[in-house]
Formats: structure tokens, sequence, C-alpha cells
């Protein structure tokens, strides 16, 4: 009998055995490590896309950028300048848009990029049938009418001059209307068709997209170093969730990139010498915001409290370590020309006394009880613990609710929020249209903020004919929001890239990394 | 034994058919939607339903289940929401990565933790025991994560034994590995421990003693067998426990198993994954079960089926 025993399991590990090793599928490696001459630059992120198509995703992958072009290009300044489109020009009234393509641009695929690709993208996103979360920036946008191969209208239902802003973001990418018809649900999946610098090659979810460079490619933007065909051979963009892992691997060299470095690992990474720690205005802006129709924060007195309760330098130097600054206003300032300069002057200084005064004064002197929801990260939970101890020093005491993303979403959707935390990333003034107007209510507006004034100020300013007009229009929604204490801004975070040494010539954008401007890597 | 085996294969689909009921209730009873991980904000209420309606989410809860369950039968786990591919071919292509990971890990499991309960168990205090006794509660206590990024702090940056994250070659399963079947030999050991320490006090282990046999003898063939019974037993717990971990040791090493993609579908809401990942771990820990019940009638000539 013993010798019976083990003979099966001697089997039954041979069985196990093979039956493994059959199923992991031993040896499929990728690439070709070895081979020196390829340039391989790998960055790493803390999470995947679920789907590589622009029109239906909210989650942009970094590889989007590369992949497509857009109309519209911005540089490193934040001005607008051409993209796909080499020219355009406004009707009077600022209603019709013309743009004139660059002539020879190709998609991945071999066709010429022609205006009814352009219409294919734009009018999918609009298309209510589609659902694209990116819709509602299009929202002013009627039709596209083609007029010849590289010429064709934008068909505007009123003024817009923030057209160029949406043009130029992310999900405006123009795809190939054959490719996208074509390849139907694998679209995104297993296909990809740009004009992009870079050529969609491969996806393995939850591990890594890889790019090739697109080797005809020379119609990159002007105001590029480099506009013509990438000098990195192929761009490896891996997922690597745990971020002591993403450290490591960074640090020991077969990371090239870090995007979003926490502020806990700059410290820590800037004693690298192989490491530059590169630093910039981001465009976000973190906030403690209220149900402004429920009671106490119908009373502007209590809004303006909860302002003055709050100590951000603290929370900017001790939370963030230093990796931010303090936020005054409802735009962070690298908007530049959109940001209201009076931010910091009319904001709320902070101030235990005068929050408490102003409580009393608003009938509440004995104190208030609610609650504050976040959402379940570590940055967010250790704010929420923060603001805790500091709205209790005016009488406040709260209660912590943490809920993971979709669960704090529809608990925003349903009205149940006192007190709660949020950050946007944003590089646009409609990103307070969005938030704010009573239309939006009760989500996205999920401050809950129904406000004739404000409205009319927001709409005043998104129709301006102008940019200018537009900027100053925002500045007064600005004040007037300041004014209202409809939110408490609290901090805008730094964005933070760690490169490594071998990325020769790399330039820090406020917005989308441009990794086609003349990088390169140093192969050793 | 065939038709322990038949019977037991059959009690399976109760056990499955439970299971998919718990995974459905506590799926579509928890807040958050999959539509509005589509849409955007301001979708229209005509949009929301169709799309909702697309993906059979206006039907009552029941009827949902029912085609669920009608769907299933026909091998098809349904399609993800967001990755609109096949459940079943997304989560059997991960699904390897994380069955090497458990199995290779109960190999070393049970390899280191057998002996050493034994040692510890013969040779009670005495500094053997106290070694592995204190072995087993350091393992206990550490959670797997930090351990497992301790392990690749060393192994994988300091010295560059082993790749830090990815999982192409076997060297990439190696510190996975020894990171759940380590902190499972912890627990293992302390069973066999006291699973032996029992067997040696009986009275056959006396009379085979007074007989004159051999130390090791009685050790190995007389008291193991008896001993490493309740083991076996646990084997069946442990790889429940070790599928359940999977989540946290795949997102420390990288790895894109089945653990990983079963939170990120929970996050996302995307149903359907999560129902055809839970499905195929409730089938594997069940089956794992029917192989815990095989090797102890292996074992034990005692157990006949």
């Amino acid at each position: 009998m013993e010798r019976k025993v083990g003979r099966s399991l001697g089997l039954l590990l041979v069985v196990l055995l093979t039956v493994t090793s059959f199923l992991t599928g031993c040896g499929q490696s990728s690439g070709d490590p070895d081979e020196p001459a390829v340039k391989e630059l790998v960055i790493a992120f803390d999470r995947d896309a679920e789907i590589l198509d622009t029109i239906k995703t909210s989650w942009f992958s970094d590889g989007l950028i590369y992949i497509h072009d857009r109309l519209i290009s911005r540089d490193y300044e934040f001005n607008y300048r051409p993209g796909l489109a080499e020219s355009w020009e406004t009707s009077e009234d600022g209603l019709v848009w013309t743009f004139k393509l660059k002539e020879g641009v190709k998609f991945h695929d071999g066709t010429p990029l022609k205006a009814s690709d352009v219409k294919f993208t734009i009018e999918s996103i609009i298309d209510p049938e589609v659902a694209s979360p990116s819709a509602s920036d299009l929202a002013a946008i009627e039709k596209v009418v083609v007029k010849d191969d590289l010429t064709f209208d934008i068909v505007l239902k009123h003024p817009f001059p923030n057209l160029l802003f949406i043009l130029s973001n992310t999900a405006c990418g123009i795809v190939s209307e054959e490719a996208y018809k074509k390849y139907g649900d694998e679209y995104g999946v297993k296909y990809v068709v740009g004009t992009g610098p870079y050529v969609f090659k491969e996806w393995i979810k939850g591990d890594k997209l890889v790019l090739e460079k697109n080797p005809d490619y020379n119609w990159g933007p002007d105001w590029m170093e480099n506009n013509g065909k990438p000098i990195i051979d192929r761009i490896v963009m891996r997922v690597i969730p745990e971020e002591s892992t993403r450290r490591m691997e960074l640090e020991a060299g077969n990371v090239h990139i870090l995007r979003n470095v926490p502020a806990s690992f700059v410290e820590e990474l800037a004693g690298n010498e192989d490491i530059e720690m590169i630093r910039g205005d981001a465009t976000k802006l973190c906030y403690l915001a209220y149900a402004c129709d429920k009671e106490p924060f119908t009373d502007v007195r209590v809004r303006r409290a909860i302002n003055h309760a709050i100590n951000k330098d603290e929370i900017v130097n001790y939370l963030l370590r230093g990796v931010g600054q303090p936020a005054y206003g409802y735009l962070p300032p690298a908007l530049k020309s959109e940001y209201y300069d009076g931010s910091k002057t009319d904001s709320y200084g902070y101030d235990v006394e005068k929050a408490k005064a102003l409580l009393k004064e608003a009938g509440y002197e004995n104190g208030l009880q609610l609650t504050l929801s976040a959402e379940n990260t570590s940055e967010f939970k250790k704010l929420a613990e923060v603001l805790q101890s500091q709205l209790k020093e005016v009488g406040i005491e709260t209660t912590i609710q943490l809920y993971d993303s979709s669960s704090y979403t529809d608990m925003l959707k349903e009205g149940k929020q006192e007190l709660f935390i949020r950050l946007y990333s944003w590089p646009n003034a409609d990103i307070l249209d969005y938030f704010l107007l009573s239309s939006q209510f009760p989500y996205p507006n999920h401050s809950r903020w129904l406000d004739e004034k404000t409205d009319e100020l927001i709409k005043k300013a998104a129709g301006s004919a102008t940019w200018e007009e537009r900027a100053a229009g925002y500045h007064e929604v600005q004040k007037y929001l300041i004014e209202q204490a409809v939110w408490a801004p609290i901090y805008i975070p730094d964005s933070v890239l760690a490169v490594r040494k071998e990325v020769k010539n790399f330039k820090f954008h406020p917005w989308i990394p441009q990794y086609n401007d003349g990088f390169d890597l140093g192969v050793e | 034994m065939l038709r322990y085996l038949i019977k037991k294969l059959l009690f399976m689909i109760p056990i499955i058919i439970g299971s998919t009921i718990i995974i459905f209730l506590i799926l579509h009873l928890s807040p958050g939607d999959p539509v509005n991980m589509i849409v955007g904000p301001n979708v229209t209420p005509e949009v929301y339903e169709n799309i909702s309606r697309s993906l059979g989410l206006d039907k009552p809860l029941t009827t949902q289940y029912f085609i669920f369950l009608g769907k299933l039968l026909r091998g098809d786990l349904g399609q993800s929401i967001l990755q609109k591919r096949p459940v079943l071919d997304i989560v059997l292509e991960r699904f390897p990565r994380t069955l090497t990971i458990g199995v290779f890990s109960l190999l070393l499991s049970f390899s280191i933790a057998i002996p050493m309960g034994i040692i510890a168990a013969v040779k009670r205090k005495t500094a053997a025991d106290y070694m592995s006794m204190s072995f087993s509660l350091v393992g206990i206590s550490m959670p797997t994560f930090w351990f497992g990024l301790l392990l690749l702090y060393f192994f994988a940056y300091k010295f560059r034994i082993f790749p830090l994250s990815g999982y192409e070659t076997w060297k990439h399963y190696v510190l996975p590995v020894i990171t759940v079947g380590l902190t499972d030999a912890a627990v293992t050991a302390r069973m066999m421990r006291s699973s032996m320490l029992e067997v040696i006090r009986q009275d056959y282990i006396r009379t085979a003693r007074a007989k004159g046999v051999k130390e090791i003898i009685v050790i190995t063939k007389h008291a193991l067998k008896n001993a490493v019974l309740p083991v076996i037993t646990l084997l069946g717990m442990r790889i429940g426990w070790i599928f359940a971990g999977s989540a946290v040791i795949e997102t420390v090493f990288s790895i894109p198993g089945i653990g990983r993609l079963m939170v990120d579908a929970i996050f996302s809401r995307d149903y359907p994954i999560v129902q055809g990942s839970m499905l195929i771990l409730v089938i594997s820990i069940t089956l794992g079960n029917m192989l815990a019940d095989i090797l102890y009638a292996l074992v034990d000539p005692r157990i006949k089926y």
C-alpha cells in the first residue's frame, strides 16, 4: 500500500507539473531585448485602460496620445497651435469654423486622412446613441460639413471660443472611419488606427501596451523640435499596480519613466543620481465640497466658516510633503489666462476664531454634526482625517465615510452627501460649467449649487466671441464663486515625473507628455 | 471509488448554483452601475435605457439570473461589459498564471511544513521546536504583501537574482511562489506539529517502540500516516485561501492573473467578469477539496468510498 501511495503521489506531481507548464505557455517571450539597435522606452502606470477607443472611454491611456493626432495641438506654453489642421478661420458670427487639413497625412493602415474621417470622429462623439463620455464637451457642435477631401466646416449651435481646446483633447484624436467600421467591437481591443507618431502593436490587458514608431510620420506640429518620425523605436507602457514595485523597477533601470510619482517617493528618489525628478504645476484641484442645497450649507456664513477652518499650509507641508501648493480659487493657476489673479486676496485665510464667530452668527454656536465622505484611497483617507481634526477645532464634528469610486459616484448621484472630498484634473475653465451649472444638477453638479447668477455668468463667459473676453468672463465667475464659498479649495498637487538619465532631451509638458518631441534614449 | 467521485462531482452542481446566486446577489445589490462606467455623466435617459437594455440590466434580477444560468449551461460566461470580449477567453487567458502560483506554492508549503511539523513535534521543547515554531509565528503574523515586497527588495532589486515584475519566464514565478508557499507553510507546520504530538502519545506508538522498532521507522511509518490526515483536510481549505489571496500577490508582483482581474472588475462593475472569474475559482476550490478527499482515501486504508 505504501508503495502505491508513493507512486500515486509521484504521478499526481508529474501531472500537475505538466498541466501547469502547458497552461502557462512556457517560453512565450516577447520582443527581442538582445538587439541593441532597438530603442525601447518603458513607462510604468498604476492601472490599465479598459478600452483603447477614444470615442468610448473616459479613462485615456497615454498610448492614445501617440497613436492619434488631433486637429489642434497645445504647445509647452498652453497655446493652441496647428495639429492635423493646418489652418482655420471663423465666420463673423462665430458659428462656422472652417478648417484646412494638412496634406499627405496617412493613417497607420496606409489610407489617407480625409475630412470625412474628421466628420466621422466628431459626429460619433456627439451622437446620443453612441453615448460617448466626451459628448458634453462637444455639445456646442451642431454638425460637421465636408467641403472637399481636406476642407471642412464645424457648425456650432452658439459661439464657442473654447472649441480649439476641445479639439486638442485626447478624446478628439482623429480615428479612421474605415478601420473603425471594419473592426467593429474589436476596435479599441485588437485594432486601433490613427495617424500619430506611434503605431499600435500589441495590447495585453493588465500587463502592457506596445507601440512602434511610425516610419512615415512627418506631419508633427511645427512648434515641436522634432516633427518628423520619432527617435525612439518602441514604447512599452507597462501596468505595475503596486507603487513600491514600480519604484524598484525604475531604480533597477527596467522602467524609464514614472508618471504621477507619489509625494512620499519624491524625497527618497531625489537622492538617486540616475533619476531626475521633473516637477511642474498640475492642472488639478483638490477641494472640500458640500451639498449647498441642504442645511446648514444653505447659509453662506457656514460655507465661509468651513473655508476659514482649513489650514491649507499644514496640509501641503505635512500631507503632501511640500509637493504641491495651497489652492485659493476654483481653477489651478497653471491655466494662466483663465485663472483669476485675485483668487488669493479674495479667499478665506486660516482663522479659527473667525470660523467660530461665523458659525455662532449662523446659529450654530453649539457646533455641528456632519458626515465627511471620501474615496477610499490612502491619499483621501489621510486628508479626510486631517480635515476631521481641523474642522473639530471650530466645533464641526465629522464622521468619515469611505467609498470605492463606483459607490462614491452613486452616492453623489443620489444626493446623500454632506461634506465630501473631490479632486479634478482638467486644463480648462469649462470645468466650472461641468460642475456648477444648474443644468448639471444633481450630477456632476454634486455640490448641488443651484444659482441663477452663476448660470448667467458662466453662460456669458462661455459664449464670448473671443478667447480674451471668455477669460475675463471666467474671472468674474471665479470671483463670484469665491465670494459665495461654493467649495473650500484645498490644494493643487505638483505633477511629478521620475525620469531616468538614459532618457535624453525630455521636456515637461503641463498637460500631455510629448514623447515624439526629440526625446531620445541613450542605449548602453 | 468511481461511484464516490461521480457523487462528489454531482454534488458540485448545487454548490456552484448556490455560489452563483450569492455572487449575483452581492454584485447586483451593491451600489454602482456598469452603465455609468460606459457613458458620460450627461447621458440622456433614453440612451441610458438603451445601453442598459442592450446589457440586459433592465430586466428583473431573477430573469437576469436565469439568463446567466442558461448561458452558463451552454458554456457561455457572457461578454465583458467594458472590454467587449468573451469572459471565458479573458478568464482562461489569465487563470493559468494564478494556477501556477497556487499549485507550486502549495507543493512548496507542504514540502516544508510537513518535515518541520514532524521535527517540532518529535523534538518537542528543544531548540528545533522553538525555532520552527517561531518561524511559523512570524509567517502567520507577516502580511503576505509585505513579505512579497521584502523578497522583491532583496532578491530582485538588491541582488538582481530574479526579475522584479512580469510573468513571462519561470523565473518570474519563483518569488511569488516562495511568498505564498512560506506564509502558507507557517500555518500548515503548526497543524502538522499538533497533530503529530497527538499521534505519538497513542498506545500503538508505544507498542511499536516497545517492540524495538527504530525511532525513524516509528515516526515515518507508524505515526506520520495518521498524523498527516488533518493536514490533508487542511489542503482543501488552503486552496481556497491561496486563490482568495491571489489578488494581493498578483498586485505586488505585477502578474495579470485572475485575482487582479476580479478586483479590477469589481471596481469597474464589470459584472460578467466578476461572475466568470468567481465561478472558475469556486470550481477550482471544489475540485481541490475533491483532490484532498482522494488523497485521504489513498493515505488512510480505513476510509472506503
